[in-house]
């Protein structure tokens, strides 16, 4: 039995101001994982890609932007005022082990 | 920050601690008995604000913007911030008296044992609140005026501002807090800067920070209206000789340049052609412990959605969101390649900072005028206003 970590949901306040909020993901090389690495504003996906660009060109190969408000985060960190527990069953969880 | 009054006339203050390890020459008392380990933090409590200024970094509105940070969640923020030891939080904007409870959180801070300061516009700031400010805990009050009357109220987008603003200056003396002014300096405001601080001086100031213009907010868009780096160089020179005369005169005003450490190379040159080169020596030890530009290091910003940014003037890039993860994971992953690089930014940097050899008290300027001029954040900053021969100088005498 393993215990599962008890998260919430952060709320979905907004993020970005006059633009929208996009969170960015970079990799070296196709063979680093993408690493998430903050958000930029932007009005576009493209716009997002083009300010990613400026920040990462010198490091990463990939780029991946996606919108902030559409992404659903579930954290165990408690500052957010409108967190909501994430479902939960029963606390624990079974897992076998096969040799 | 680089302080010209101590550097230049040896005036001792209570920041010298944070800003040059030099807390043990200093006889005034000091913030922090060592070197900063930790940032100060910038929070931008709201992006509201009741004037409309041309350079506002934080692009602020008439109207209070969605997603503020509630007063419990910072509370729960400034607890992360001081478990972090952060020594300073720095309330900004947006203008920071629209948010009700600023006295709470204020006394707050002050209660964990960060010292609290405050940036604003003044023109809120009435006897009374000056008063419960005070009352907090509040350290220090950093006023912003950019010209004299008339230019200022051109530049801050409304009629009566000077005016409102010094009477807060005033209220901020009479009630006994620690008050400065915050003078941006571009084309259109660099005319009147001796003579602002002629005019404050004689209603009781004597801390005087001038900023350079760095390209975030609406500064961005005003890029065109910075003083270009030979212009930039004489206003910077102006401020030194200004700051010489005052002390000369037995006024023993601060004065401090902000946002473009350029300035502490070009404070070496000065020193050493101005005052010998014994003083150069000493200026440039200071300077070098320092440490140059401090984004992603010794400054960092939360903005009033709770995003963290490298710099406050940096508002376009978030490293992450203080309502998803603690400031201090944050400001420690340097799994993020470009935090990581920016704390060994020598080693990245391009062009005319690369080779310079004043790196080590400037460390390339900004990072965020490179990236808006040259559209990569290890390009030489573009208000470097020192010349080729400075920079590439073999005479390493200091
Ligand atoms: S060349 Fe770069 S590192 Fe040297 S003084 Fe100018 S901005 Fe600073």
């Amino acid at each position: 039995m393993v215990e599962k970590t008890r998260r919430s949901n952060v709320g979905d306040s907004p993020r970005g101001g006059d633009q929208r909020e996009w969170e960015v993901f970079v990799r070296k090389d196709d063979t680093d994982p993408m690493r998430h690495v903050g958000s930029v504003s932007a009005p576009s996906p493209e716009v997002a890609h083009e300010q990613a660009t400026r920040l990462f060109a010198w490091f990463a190969e990939d780029v991946w932007i996606c919108p902030a408000e559409e992404t659903h985060r579930f954290s165990t960190h408690d500052l957010d005022d409108d967190a909501k527990p994430a479902p939960h069953p029963n606390g624990e969880e079974g897992r076998t082990h096969e040799l | 920050m680089i302080s010209v009054s101590k550097l230049l006339c040896d005036l001792d203050a209570e920041g010298d601690g944070l800003r040059y390890d030099a807390a043990a020459d200093s006889d005034a008392d000091q913030i922090r008995e060592r070197k900063q380990q930790k940032p100060v933090v910038v929070w931008n409590l709201t992006k509201q604000c009741n004037l409309y200024c041309e350079h506002c970094y934080a692009a602020a509105t008439e109207e209070r913007a969605p997603g503020e940070l509630s007063t419990d969640e910072g509370k729960r923020l400034l607890d992360d911030l001081a478990d972090y030891g952060v020594p300073v939080v720095l309330f900004s904007g947006g203008e920071p008296l629209v948010r009700e409870d600023l006295v709470e959180l204020v006394a707050y801070a002050a209660d964990l044992g960060i010292r609290p300061v405050l940036s604003t516009n003044g023109t809120l700031i009435t006897p009374e609140k000056a008063a419960e400010l005070r009352d907090a805990g509040l350290a220090y009050a950093g006023v912003s005026v950019d010209g004299l009357r008339e230019r200022n109220d051109a530049f801050r987008g409304q009629e009566g501002a000077f005016d409102a603003a010094v009477r807060g200056i005033e209220a901020c003396l009479d009630a006994g807090l620690k008050t400065g002014l915050r003078y941006t300096i571009t084309e259109r405001t660099a005319p009147d800067l001796e003579d602002v601080v002629d005019l404050l001086y004689d209603v009781g100031l004597d801390r005087f920070c001038f900023y350079h213009l760095d390209y975030g907010g609406r500064g961005a868009a005003i890029r065109d209206a910075d003083l270009a780096p030979a212009e930039k160089r004489r206003a910077v020179r102006r401020v030194c000789d200004m700051t010489r005369e005052y002390h000369e005169r037995g006024e023993e005003i601060e004065t401090l340049l902000v946002g473009n450490y350029c300035d502490a190379a070009y404070l070496v040159e000065y020193a050493r052609a101005e005052l010998g080169d014994d003083t150069a020596a000493r200026v440039r030890e200071y300077l070098r412990r320092n440490g140059g530009d401090p984004a992603g290091e010794r400054v960092a910003d939360v903005d009033y959605q709770g995003n963290v940014h490298l710099t406050q003037f940096w508002q376009g890039y978030s490293l992450g969101n203080v309502r998803d993860r603690p400031f201090s994971a944050i400001w420690d992953d340097d799994s993020n390649p470009l935090l990581a690089a920016l704390r060994e930014r020598e080693s990245h940097l391009t062009g005319k900072c690369a080779d310079c050899r004043y790196l080590d008290v400037c460390r390339g300027a900004s990072r965020l005028r490179a990236l808006g001029v040259h559209d990569h954040p290890f390009g030489p900053d573009p208000q470097c206003y020192l010349t080729n021969e400075e920079v590439e100088s073999d005479d390493v005498s200091v």
